[in-house]
Parts: structure tokens; sequence; C-alpha cells
């Protein structure tokens, strides 16, 4: 089970496992990990496990929550991070999490390698744990309610504005594209954005458009901010609260 | 858009029986592909229940129980509802049918659906078959492979060339009835004349190299005879696995207003007749 460590300058003030429940920290003493200094909020973050992994939560907290320096709403934990919180820092320790071998778990009879298999639920979480701890950080939005949105910086379309509300998104000149472009020998799909599980992914239509002024190779995933061009129309793709 | 379509399946140079199981619903510009796994004559089973059960939700002769919230599927298309509720059914079909009769455990299937009307197709993916688009002469992967192997390139541990030589190729992240619940990807996209559709098992993309099938494609106009030669090239470089394509090629509608002065002056030089022929 995983570990939390409420550090002081490299005193130890005090340690909780982190279990089914969630680890509450804060200034108010009724949290799990109470950190007593004016500058935590009184319900500041909390410390969960979700999917097989070690999740921070910032809750709306004034001075924010930091992991190894960085700012962050929600950020997957693993062994050794630095949770700063205010002028204390908390340890994270996972390694009573120790991965999973990989046979563990399948049924007696060994698959053939050749021969197609499914993994279990359970082993494909710790794999693709492991394969997470080997470089990946995610963040993600936080809970509030955005509604993901093309704005748009320049160029001749029918709207200013346009939410992402479909599964499919065109921009083009076709009667089915939700951003018309205006103007002679304009394409019918110059690109198109599909939204999936994950997020916004812009990929070409018959022209190649830019994301922050880079081409577009096979499909890539909007962030916040970024900035599509094509067909000499510049959108801009926030989350509108 | 007119569409012309032709699938074939064979059983390769090396297994001893045919596990895939693909359909092709014409009449609602409907194309399905399954891969199925499990010793015995299981991996069939569970490939023809996939296909069925989402050939027939969509034809409206089974009701798939509504998957997931509404809300979910909020700005989503009629017909991609459908395939992805029928998926959902299908996954349950196969893991109850496997639950019940003790020498099915452990079957299951890949399954790939495209959906067409109109302009809009529709896709349903769970597994490692996949769905191309040839447009322009440029193959593009439209569904993302549910394997270890692709989900390491995916997360930057393994390169695409390496991920060619894993011997972890045919460990699957997703397959229907393996598990109770069963993620699936949905997604949209918009077709034009021209367009180029294949939806193929996995014994093809081993066998043969994308520039091999986005050349056969090209050279062959004729879709079933496009699938054949498909065929053909995945058991000449040694149909290790089944092969499974299907090959559905978009074309023009006669409108617009050059082919109505061409109907035009077709029907002025039939002498007036009132055949506008064309269509």
């Amino acid at each position: 089970m995983a570990k939390l460590t409420l550090m002081f300058e490299e005193k130890t003030v005090k340690e909780v496992p982190v279990g089914a429940r969630p680890v509450g920290i804060g200034r108010s003493p009724d949290n799990d990990l109470p950190v007593d200094n004016l500058a935590v909020s009184n319900y500041h973050a909390r410390v969960y496990v979700e999917g097989g992994r070690l999740v921070v939560e910032d809750l709306d907290s004034l001075n924010g929550t930091f992991v190894n320096d960085l700012r962050v709403e929600r950020a997957t934990l693993h062994d050794g991070d630095s949770i700063h919180i205010g002028k204390h820092h908390i340890k994270v320790d996972a390694t009573g999490d120790a991965p999973v071998p990989y046979d563990a778990g399948r049924k007696a009879s060994a698959p053939r390698i050749n021969e197609t298999m499914v993994l279990d639920t359970k082993v494909r979480r710790e794999m693709l744990q492991q394969a997470a701890a080997m470089g990946e950080r995610t963040q993600f939005a936080s809970g509030r309610l955005k509604v993901p949105t093309l704005v748009v910086l320049g160029g001749r379309t029918d709207r200013k504005e346009y939410p992402l509300n479909s599964k499919l998104t065109v921009i083009g000149k076709s009667n089915l594209a939700t951003v018309q472009l205006r103007g002679w020998f304009k394409p019918k799909m110059a690109a198109q954005i599909n939204q999936r599980d994950d997020g916004f992914y812009v990929g070409a239509g018959s022209k190649v458009p830019t994301v922050n002024g880079t081409p577009v190779t096979g499909q890539v995933q909007l962030k916040d901010g970024d900035v599509v061009a094509v067909c000499g129309v510049r959108l801009n793709f926030i989350f509108r609260d | 858009m007119r569409i012309a379509s032709g699938g074939r399946s064979d059983v390769g140079q090396q297994r001893g029986n045919n596990e895939d199981s693909f359909r092709i619903v014409e009449a609602l510009d409907l194309f399905a592909i399954s891969d199925g796994m499990g010793g015995e004559a299981h991996g069939e089973i569970a490939s023809a229940m996939a296909v069925e059960t989402v050939v027939k939700t969509c034809m409206g002769e089974e009701s798939a129980p509504q998957a997931g919230s509404p809300e979910s599927q909020a700005g989503w298309s009629e017909n991609t509802k459908t395939l992805y509720n029928a998926v959902h059914f299908a996954n349950k079909k196969i893991f109850d049918s496997a639950e019940t009769h003790i020498e099915q455990q452990g079957m299951g299937a890949t399954l790939t659906a495209a959906w067409i009307n109109d302009q809009k197709l529709s896709v349903v993916h769970v597994g490692d078959s996949r769905l191309y688009l040839l447009r322009s002469g440029a193959l593009q992967q439209l569904t993302s492979d549910h394997s270890l192997v692709a989900e390491q390139v995916r997360r930057g541990i393994l390169t695409a060339a390496e991920a060619e030589h894993s011997e972890m190729q045919s460990v699957l992240l997703r397959a229907l009835g393996t598990q109770p619940e069963v993620d699936v990807d949905a997604d949209e996209h918009i077709l034009f004349p021209r367009d180029l559709l294949l939806l193929c098992s996995d014994g093809l993309t081993r066998m043969v190299t994308d520039p091999e099938i986005a050349g056969t494609l090209q050279a062959e106009p004729d879709p079933a005879r496009a699938a054949d030669r498909l065929v053909a090239l995945a058991n000449e470089n040694g149909g290790a696995d089944n092969v499974t394509v299907i090959v559905i090629r978009m074309e023009a509608e006669d409108k617009g207003w050059f082919s109505w002065l061409r109907r035009g002056a077709q029907k002025n030089a039939g002498g007036g007749n009132g055949s506008a022929g064309g269509l």
C-alpha cells in the first residue's frame, strides 16, 4: 500500500497509508494530514487511488498544489515524488505497490505466444501502470464544467466561435462542415476534429492543418490554447468555463 | 454517393480453421469484420456472434440496450449510437455464452465495423482488426490497435519498427467477450467520392506492408478483385494467420451541373425521347 509522509524542513510530521478512502490534506484538523500553516487552505488537496494509480487532486486551493515543483490540478503520482503544499512537503512512497510480474493472473494453461490472447484487466492495468511510470505524467483538466470551443482568430468563416459538441467537426465548404469556410477555392473538407474518450484530435482533410505552426502528421491531440491554422483560417482551441 | 464493395476471407497457409467472420450488408452500407480467438472451434463462435449481433442490431432485428449514459453520446449520429450499443451488446452475449458453456471459456473476438450514411462514416472498433482510408493516394489507419505493442508505441517505449518484430504482437488489451464490460472506440468521418475503405484482420497487416496494400488498392479498381488480390498477397508472403479483407469504394453520383449538361447532350443526341440515361 502506498504511503504519504508529511515533512517540514526535513523532519517527519506524520505518516499515513493511502487506502480505499482518499487522504485529505489541509489546514482544518479533520484532515488525514493536517498542515498547520496559513498558506494552506482548509481543504487543500486529496490523494487517492484510481485505476491502480495514485492521484493527487488540488481542491481549488488558494496557493496551489505542486508536484516536483510543477503546479497541478490533478496529477498521477509516482514513487519518490514530492508534493509541496505551503512550506510543507509530502513524500510519496509507492514501493509497497510492487509491480505484478507479467505472467501473473493468467489462467493455468499458458497460451502460446503467437496465439492471440487478451490480458485480463488486472494484468493490463499493472502493465500500463509500469508503462506509465516510464515517463508519462498526466495532467487532467479540473472537474469544473468546461466547454471545448474553437474561437476564430482570423480568416473568413460563418461564425466567430464554435462550441465543439459533435463527435466529428469538419472545417471546410461542405454542407456537413461545422466551421464553414467562406471564399473561393476553399476545399469541401480542409481538416477535421474528432472527439474521442480522451480528448479532441485534429487531422488533415484535403489540406494539412498546422497546430501552433507545426504541420499535423496523422492525428494530433489538441491542448487548451492550441492554435489550429488551415486554409487561411486560424482557430484557437480553448476550454470555456 | 454510390458504394461498391467486396470481401474475402481465407484460412491462410498455416492454420487449420478460419476463425474470422465478416459481413457486408449492401442495403444498409454496413460492413463488419471480426477475428475470433480461443481453442477448438470457439474463436469462430465468438467472431460469428460479434458480427451477427452488430448486423442484426443495425438492421433493427435485435435491440441492444443503451450502453453508457445518453449524455456521453451527445453529438453522436444515430448510426454511431446504434453501432456503439451493438458492440457492447455483442460483448455481453459472447461473455455470457463463455460463462455458461465451460468449454467456451477464454473465447473472444475483435470487432471493427463501418456504417456509411450518405457522406458520413460511423466506425466502432475493439481489438486489432483495422480500418484504413485510402484518399488521394495516401493510406491512413483510422483505428488504433488495442494491442500491447501498439500501446507501447503510443507511449514511446517501442518504435514502430521494433513493434513489427515484437513477439508480443498477439497480446490484445481489449477484445469482445473476455470481460463483462468493454471499452469501445467510436468515431465519425466524412467520406468523399473516390475514397477507398479497407477493413482487415491482422492476418493481412502482418503479412503485407502498407505500401503494398496501397499499391494493390490503387491498381485494382474492382473492390471484390482487390480483396482477392490482397488475400493472395498475404498467402504468398506466408499466410501465417486467417486473412479477411473488405474493400469499399465510394463513387460519385451523376449529379451537379456538369453531368446535367452531359445528360442533356446525351438526351439531345438520342433524339429527345425523354430518357435521361446516366444513373
